[in-house]
């Protein structure tokens, strides 16, 4: 495995939480799968279309998301809104990742 | 007409259930749709935008597994294990029996020895494929099955009890397991030498030797040249402690010993036949039964004496990656 191998892989390991936090935030505003990836693109949290869709259904599987198809245009879209459930874990994800920026923070010290 | 795009959900559909193909189908249109769309606007023509759409999809059959959360693998990190002990322990138990059992089936039947070595690779090559496979078809489902959430299938979760006990196979304990072997392997060269010269204390074997003097022309030399190699081997055991290869090298004078002691005995060229003459052999009904009897015995006492080995072998690996550990 090539160095750009190794490090494309382990920055994928670093944003896979922060996109399903991401998504969980964002979804407080209902919304569907392509417009999600646009907003989330241009905000600088980049996630792949492969990515995103699949792990839509698995949120919503998980109870995290709640989904209703919208056919009042010509293209029928499935959106997506975060739960009760999805929201209280959010709020846990937000906390932790704080931590976690504030331990690295200290850790890095004055690199930063 | 059919699209690209209804070839493409067709052939992701129908690799899920049919109970998730209506909504799959639905999501993939939409997914599709939109990004044809955004690429109509970056110029190219609708024809060009659903072609480039349906690429970045990728294999609609590996979509559609992403899609639904299906295994991509045959097996995964939860049967993996399992399915690698299991089928490392029946090819273990069951292809030294398969061989032998052959081998002594091949030998009854009076094949040559050419034909006995070809049926016993063949039958014990295909033996291994169907435990292979067998094996990993029913992990392969297991994989597959869905069960009540957290558990799936037999899942055994590991505890702390589950640990193998570390052995003590010290010097001190190879040191009296190397003079046994020894005492044994002397005793039974001596025993194959004596035997020429009668049994002293059974009178009606009395001068009388006990295997077939034909023998020595060379089934009984190679026996005990294979004594010789017993007793270098059980030396090398105490001097390195048991080893894969050791394992391997046992097996091989085990079968080098078992089978043609075995074909010696069952084609009656073991024994001289002055000794069946004042045995009486053969005793009517119960010959073949006592046949039978010592051919399982000595074929169990090799396949025990392999086993033996390996466990110890396997024991000492745990025990030294423990002491690695620690």
């Amino acid at each position: 495995m090539s160095t750009d191998e190794t490090t494309a892989g382990h920055i994928q390991e670093l944003r896979r939480g922060t996109v399903v936090l991401a998504c969980l935030v964002r979804l407080r505003q209902p919304d569907y799968g392509y417009a999600l990836l646009e907003s989330l693109n241009a905000l600088g949290i980049l996630v792949d279309a492969n990515t995103l869709y699949p792990l839509l259904r698995r949120l919503e599987k998980q109870g995290l998301l709640e989904s209703e198809w919208n056919t009042e245009e010509a293209r029928p879209r499935k959106f997506y809104r975060t739960s009760p459930t999805g929201d209280s874990l959010a709020a846990a994800l937000t906390a932790d990742w704080h931590r976690i920026d504030d331990a690295l923070a200290r850790l890095t010290g004055d690199e930063r | 007409m059919t699209t690209l795009t209804d070839r493409y959900i067709w052939a992701a559909t129908r690799s899920v259930r049919e109970s998730q193909r209506g909504d799959l189908e639905r999501e993939l249109r939409e997914r599709i749709g939109d990004e044809s769309d955004a690429l109509v606007e970056t110029g190219l023509t609708p024809a060009e935008a659903e072609r480039d759409a349906l690429t970045g999809l990728g294999d609609p059959v590996a979509l559609a597994a992403r899609y639904v959360d299906r295994p991509l693998q045959l097996i995964g990190p939860r049967y993996y294990l399992a399915w690698w002990r299991l089928l490392k322990l029946l090819m273990a138990v069951v292809l030294p029996f398969a061989a032998l059992g052959i081998t002594i089936g091949q030998a009854v039947s009076g094949a040559p020895i050419g034909g006995i070595v070809g049926a016993v690779i063949g039958t014990t090559i295909s033996v291994a494929v169907h435990l292979a496979f067998w094996t990993t078809l029913v992990f392969a489902i297991l994989e597959r099955t869905p069960a009540p959430a957290d558990r799936r299938g037999f899942d055994a979760p590991w505890t702390i009890d589950m640990l193998p006990h570390v052995p003590e196979p010290t010097k001190t304990a190879r040191r009296s397991e190397l003079i046994g072997s020894l005492v044994f392997l002397v005793l039974f060269a001596a025993v194959i030498v004596w035997q020429q010269f009668g049994i002293r204390w059974v009178p009606a074997l009395e001068s009388i030797p006990v295997l077939d003097p034909a023998l020595w022309s060379f089934w009984l030399p190679y026996f005990l040249g294979l004594i010789v190699l017993e007793i270098l081997f059980a030396i090398a055991v105490y001097a390195w402690g048991w080893t894969w290869a050791l394992v391997a090298a046992n097996l091989a004078l085990n079968v080098a010993f078992t089978v043609p002691a075995l074909w010696l005995f069952l084609t009656g060229q073991l024994l001289s036949d002055a000794v069946l003459d004042a045995m009486r052999w053969p005793w009517g009904e119960a010959g073949p039964i006592v046949a039978t009897i010592i051919v399982a015995v000595v074929i169990a006492a090799g396949v025990w004496d392999v086993v033996d080995g390996a466990i110890k072998t396997a024991r000492r690996q745990q025990r030294s990656r423990v002491t690695a550990a620690a």
